[in-house]
């Protein structure tokens, strides 16, 4: 658990180093018998805006349901694929490939592309 | 790079870069409304930067995070609100300073009232960053910036009494108009400790790859480079007490303040001061546009940086370019951007607390720090500046717009 909170609100980057969000949340297995462990990460996708409030959190996903990428579920990162826990932490994926981008790439295309120079 | 080049730099940038709309219009106040009474304001402002800014280049060396990045994962996405939106909204308000200082500038070149250029001042602006080589534009800014030192040669020939203005350095007790006085006191305060400034700087360190190794280089900057940088302030105060103090004249016209430079220069005084509020500015505006940029995609994880193409960082460059042009629509809309930057300082000033706490907190914090963790009284010295500063703004804040500006 301890494992849990360390790695909320870390940096993470993707196999090549690329920016890829932050950690939004952590997904934590219960077992019997035995200590939780964290089974993965959660980034994206209103995570973040849950942990602070969570009207506002509903509030702001229906909002962001009018307009933007129409996928708005978090990436969910399961353990096996995290590298390593550093500064930042790495995590086995293409960034490009997965949601965490999603918005970063909708914006580019609906707006800034339009704008010469960028 | 070679860490004299850096040095130089960094000194250049502070020097250069120290002064703006905030510091420009609260010093220049401060010398005309109570002589060089408030010399004792901008030293403490000065030596609070000094140390936040040494403090912010040491995070990024050691720990290689940035503040909003350093702050997010210390405090949780909950806390991290809390300043990420109190930092933004008052540098947003600086921001459209600086905008609107820019075009009072171009307001005394030319006679066109100021509202007119915002436009172009902020496309100008958002030009510069949209062409992603801020690296260039900031050494160019830095080496322009170097005309404010002209505020310098304006103060020694207009005889400046050094031992007077020394004994300033020590606070005093207002002779009269209390309300004005503590306000300007606060204001100056607020200009100096800005915290767009060490919020950029740790952006900085970060691009730069900067490691332990920097650590001496980062003091020599913070400490001689504000240092440096505060003399200059102290430097339009003075001006600003023999033209207008001295002779009893109250400043109630933009077309007036040129003065502090023109009665002891000449005509060339009043270009070089016209063309220190605009250089200023503009360089101003530059970085707290970046600096908002950067809080909000380090505070969320997004891919930012001063030389990527827009659209490889395209909610980064999204926030920039919405901060500029909500900035320059406030200034089109004709309010007075001299009364908005020192109100601008004011408001900085009460949300220091905000801004510099969660800052101390991961200063003294081991785990990003290591060894080197703040000492005690780099600690002290910030916390009871800010905590004052915020304590005497909010009472000031109040009385000098009830007693009216």
């Amino acid at each position: 658990m301890e494992l849990g909170q360390a790695l909320l609100d870390q940096q993470v980057t993707d196999r090549k180093g690329e920016l890829m969000g932050k950690v939004d949340g952590v997904i934590v297995e219960l077992r019997k018998a035995k200590p939780p462990r964290v089974a993965g990460l959660l980034i994206g996708g209103g995570t973040a805006a849950e942990r602070v409030h969570a009207g506002w959190a509903r509030w702001l996903l229906r909002w962001r349901r009018g307009w933007g990428p129409r996928h708005d579920e978090p990436l969910e990162v399961p353990w096996g694929k995290v590298l390593k826990i550093g500064v930042d932490v790495k995590v086995d994926l293409d960034a490009e490939r997965t949601p965490a981008l999603d918005w970063e790439h909708w914006i580019r295309d609906r707006i800034i592309s339009r704008i010469p120079g960028a | 790079m070679n860490k004299l080049v850096e040095i130089a730099l960094g000194l250049v940038t502070g020097i250069g870069g120290f002064l703006e709309a905030g510091s420009l219009a609260t010093s220049a106040q401060a010398g005309a409304s109570f002589g060089f009474q408030l010399v004792w304001a901008i030293a403490l402002g000065t030596i609070c930067i000094a140390f936040l800014i040494e403090m912010a280049g040491r995070l990024a060396a050691v720990s290689k995070h940035t503040l909003p990045d350093a702050m997010r994962e210390r405090f949780g996405i909950r806390f991290f609100t809390v300043p990420l939106v109190v930092v933004v909204l008052v540098s947003f308000l600086v921001l459209a300073s600086e905008i609107g200082g820019v075009s009072l500038a171009l307001q005394l070149a030319t006679g066109i009232r100021f509202q007119w250029w915002a436009p172009a001042v902020a496309l100008a602006v958002w030009l510069l960053l949209w062409a992603h080589n801020f690296s260039l534009v900031e050494k160019g800014a830095s080496l322009l910036g170097l005309v404010t030192l002209v505020f310098l040669v304006g103060a020694h020939k207009l005889h400046a009494p050094l031992g007077e203005i020394g004994s300033n350095l020590i606070p005093s007790l207002p002779r009269e108009d209390s309300a004005k006085y503590w306000f300007t006191a606060v204001s100056i305060i607020g200009a100096s400790v800005s915290p767009y400034l060490f919020y950029f700087y740790s952006a900085g360190a970060i691009e730069d790859h900067w490691d332990e190794g920097y650590l001496g280089v980062n003091r020599v900057i913070a400490g001689l480079g504000m240092g440096f940088g505060g003399t200059v302030a102290v430097a339009v105060l003075v001006c600003a007490a023999l033209v207008f103090h001295t002779s009893g004249v109250q400043i109630d016209r933009y077309e007036q303040i040129p003065l502090i430079l023109a009665q002891p220069l000449g005509r060339w005084g009043f270009i070089l001061f016209v063309a220190s509020l605009g250089i200023a500015c503009f360089g101003a505006a530059l970085e707290i546009a970046l600096q908002i940029a950067y809080l909000v995609a380090q505070g969320f994880g997004w891919k930012w940086g001063e030389n990527i193409r827009p659209s490889q960082a395209a909610r980064f460059s999204l926030v920039y370019t919405g901060a500029i042009l909500l900035a320059g629509l406030l200034i089109l809309t004709g309010i007075d951007p001299l009364k908005l930057t020192v109100f601008s300082m004011a408001l900085t000033a009460l949300s220091l607390p905000v801004t510099v706490v969660p800052l101390l907190i991961v200063m003294n914090d081991p785990e990003y720090l290591g060894d080197n963790v703040n000492h005690w009284i780099a600690n002290t010295a910030v916390l009871v500046v800010s905590v004052i500063a915020c304590v005497v703004a909010l009472v000031a804040i109040p009385l000098q717009f009830l007693g009216g500006s």
